[in-house]
């Protein structure tokens, strides 16, 4: 079928089954300097380096050097539990979804680029099939036959060698480096948040987080005049973080004790009035609720997290006040979009960068990534010799 | 903020005034007596007598000819609140009303004796400085007088005084039955105003009491299709077929996971659905509607319903699904009359019963009691 094409072309068996891919131990070397390494996770909630095959590109796709990739939450929560929602792992998969590479070399009919070209990579690859409604349509983000690179059972970008289809890549400039290029990924999270909320010039803003996301969507939020804004977090250093990004945006350290009307109250004290639209980036029951009662009449509850299933929110709260709850699934078309608004310097999204690991060393990049004492925000893996 | 409304309709006035009287029952007034229909904190319901008013500047004077009577009213008398809003004090009943003008206040000018209107219940305060009377959402009005939302009285009696800038006029060709009935149709317009209903939009509407059954009037002339509904009672589907022969209906088994249900749901419309108007505020009865619609699709709730809820978060976020609120109505009593006057849409079948304002009380029990099978109870003098 032509919708499963993509499921049999990127199926992770084609690497798991291969005779060269072996799980690198803690004594365990790669074979050589330009060994196709990579971070895997498995079944058994094991992360592990491991060595795979340099594959070759096909019709339409491209190999890539990775250059950086970001560890994201969701990366280390498949490694740590195993699941999210429907997502399972099964076996060993590949991790990383936030890169940025160089194209190194070019599969039969590929016209659009050439060796040596620096891009930033959409690891959802839809079928886009006439016959599928959602790639038909515009959302390809709801494509059912979807490939989400990194999401069980399809292998990441965190690696060396990586092949792509040359239509999922996107350009970029020579005044971005490939960090920035990497962090193109929740940047678009937060823009296609932005995008579905309706948030505009001059209106007033929650942001709920101080995480990547968080921050990401309070850039974006600032990016598009909203003012005043208004930040929260369980944690004062990344609050201090969002003050260092955004200096006159207002923080408020959640208190877990309080009920979600008390914490709204000590949000609209911090920022003087109700907002407009709240960008919900935790995921969090007790902060979603929270974020509803700081909502305006008529204004909107963007939830861009993901989180447990199934939640319960204030209804007649939100019925009284005909707040709209709103939900994004990744993204669609944002890319070229993030990438404008980093190189025209709308948007600095280099200082989300705390810790820096060797793709050798991702291992240690994972273990600081999971531990909220290091006081990471966003770590990379960079393979930039 | 000064507002003069909750001065002005201060119900203390009437429950403290010398003529204010609860009858017991059977008990036997004149028949231009300005009775009425009233609940208190015991959970009673009785007519009382109270003063006839006189108006005031820029106010009318009313007879009301017909009042409905609302799950909202039913509620009020059975469990003294919805939401924050809580019966303290003998409070009337009654806010889907129309009637006639038989006296003018002061400066009135609108209006001559004899007038048939519409009565829109909710009064905001209609200030510059209050947000939402400015930016044209005057149902968000914090300092709302809503009649017979506790502790404003309602409209359910026989005199009634009323804002003249309040009421909508209703052609000749409409009766005062249907004029009653705009109040639950304003609301189902609303609703559908913003969900974003489009001509050929695959609908589910979950409900098919009254709230219900107007929606899917509306949705019907506005183009919807397939518009399935649910409801728990065949006998409410029923009713629904006879009035759009179109709709597919679906009975709500009580034992079916939310799933389950939209699974059931969607084989009859033949696929996913792209709005739900869910009209019931049921939790599971919205869950179902999140199951039934596509991805990108919208869930807008109409009804009421418990204060905390439980909702798929899940399926919500993976299919980017739209839950959106509506709270009363803004500027639809106009369409609404236009649209039963045109023949756009009928309301006429959905009084099933009558009562003269004295038997204002069996009326209130008739439309409590499932068994009796009322779509709209409606009183009339």
């Amino acid at each position: 079928m032509a919708c499963t094409h993509n499921q049999r072309l990127y199926d992770p068996k084609q690497v798991n089954t291969s005779p060269e891919f072996r799980v690198l131990g803690p004594n365990d070397t790669p074979s050589s300097k330009d060994a196709n390494i990579a971070a895997f996770y498995n079944e058994k909630r094991e992360i592990n380096l491991v060595e795979k095959p340099k594959p070759k590109p096909g019709p339409g796709q491209v190999l890539l050097h990775i250059r950086a990739t970001g560890i994201c939450g969701s990366d280390i929560h498949f490694w740590r539990h195993g699941r999210i929602g429907n997502m399972i792992v099964t076996d060993e998969c590949g991790s990383g979804h936030e890169s940025a590479g160089e194209v190194v070399e070019l599969g039969e009919g590929v016209t659009e680029w050439k060796v040596g070209d620096r891009v930033a990579i959409e690891v959802g690859i839809p079928c886009f099939q006439p016959s599928c409604e959602q790639c038909r349509t515009g959302k390809y983000n709801g494509c059912p036959h979807v490939v989400f690179l990194s999401a069980p059972p399809y292998h990441g970008t965190l690696t060396r060698w990586h092949v792509h289809p040359a239509q999922w890549l996107h350009r970029i400039p020579d005044n971005m480096s490939y960090e920035e290029g990497a962090l193109c990924e929740p940047l678009t999270v937060a823009l296609s948040g932005l995008e579905a909320s309706g948030l505009r010039l001059g209106e007033p803003a929650l942001v709920c987080g101080a995480g990547p996301i968080g921050l990401a969507a309070l850039l974006s939020a600032r990016a598009a005049g909203a003012a005043p804004i208004v930040i929260t977090d369980l944690f004062q250093n990344r609050l201090d973080t969002a003050k260092a990004l955004v200096p006159n945006v207002r923080t408020v350290l959640v208190d877990p004790a309080l009920s979600p009307e008390d914490q709204a109250m000590k949000i609209k004290e911090a920022v003087g009035l109700k907002v407009k639209v709240a960008l919900e980036c935790t995921g969090f029951e007790g902060s979603i609720s929270t974020a509803a009662y700081c909502i305006k009449f008529g204004g909107t509850l963007m939830v861009i997290g993901v989180g447990k299933s199934p939640q319960t929110y204030p209804f007649m709260h939100l019925s009284l006040n005909e707040i709209t709850l709103k939900f994004i699934n990744r993204y669609v078309d944002q890319y070229p979009k993030a990438i404008r608004l980093i190189s025209e310097g709308v948007i600095d999204i280099k200082p989300l960068i705390t810790h820096r690991f060797k793709l050798e060393d991702a291992m240690a990049a994972f273990q600081v990534a999971a531990d909220p004492k290091q006081g990471a925000i966003k770590v990379q893996i960079q393979d930039l010799d | 903020m000064v507002t003069q409304n909750p001065d002005i309709y201060d119900p203390r006035k009437i429950l403290q005034h010398s003529e204010f009287k609860v009858l017991s029952a059977g008990e036997k007034t004149d028949s231009d007596a300005n009775i009425a229909a009233f609940y208190n904190p015991a959970h009673e319901i009785h007519l009382v007598q109270k003063p006839k008013p006189k108006p005031g500047p820029g106010q009318v004077l009313l007879h009301v000819r017909a009042t409905g009577i609302c799950g909202s009213d039913v509620h009020f008398w059975r469990h003294g609140g919805i939401g924050t809003m809580i019966v303290t004090d003998e409070c009337g009943s009654g806010h889907e009303s129309a009637g006639e003008v038989v006296e003018l206040g002061e400066g009135v000018t609108e209006w001559k004796v004899g007038d048939r209107v519409a009565m829109e219940v909710g009064i905001p305060c209609s200030q510059p400085s209050c947000t939402p009377c400015r930016t044209g959402k005057y149902n968000g009005c914090p300092d709302v007088v809503f009649f017979s939302t506790p502790p404003y009285h309602g409209t359910l009696t026989r005199w009634h005084v009323h804002p003249e800038q309040w009421l909508h006029r209703l052609p000749d060709n409409l009766s005062f039955e249907e004029g009653a009935l705009c109040e639950p149709l304003a609301v189902a317009l609303a609703g559908i105003d913003r969900s974003g209903l489009r001509l050929g939009d695959p609908l589910l509407i979950c409900g098919a009491g009254p709230i219900g059954l107007v929606s899917l009037l509306a949705a019907r002339a506005a183009g919807a299709e397939p518009i399935v509904i649910t409801d728990l009672f065949q006998s409410r589907l029923d009713f629904a077929k006879k009035l759009v022969p179109g709709v597919h209906t679906v009975l709500v088994e009580r034992e079916l996971s939310p799933e389950q249900q939209a699974a059931k749901i969607k084989a009859v419309a033949g696929g996913e659905l792209k709005l739900s108007l869910e009209c019931t505020g049921v939790e599971s009865s919205i869950s179902t509607a999140i199951f039934s619609v596509q991805f990108g699709g919208r869930v807008f709730v109409i009804g009421v319903g418990k204060s905390e809820q439980k909702f798929p978060f899940m399926h919500l976020s993976a299919n980017e699904i739209d839950l959106k609120f509506q709270y009363r109505y803004a500027d639809q009593y106009p369409k609404a009359i236009r649209l039963v006057a045109a023949g756009l849409i009928n309301l006429k079948p959905l009084v099933t019963h009558r009562f003269a304002l004295e038997e204002a009380v069996s009326a209130f029990h008739v439309a409590a009691d499932p068994a009796q099978g009322a779509i709209k109870v409606q009183i009339q003098d």
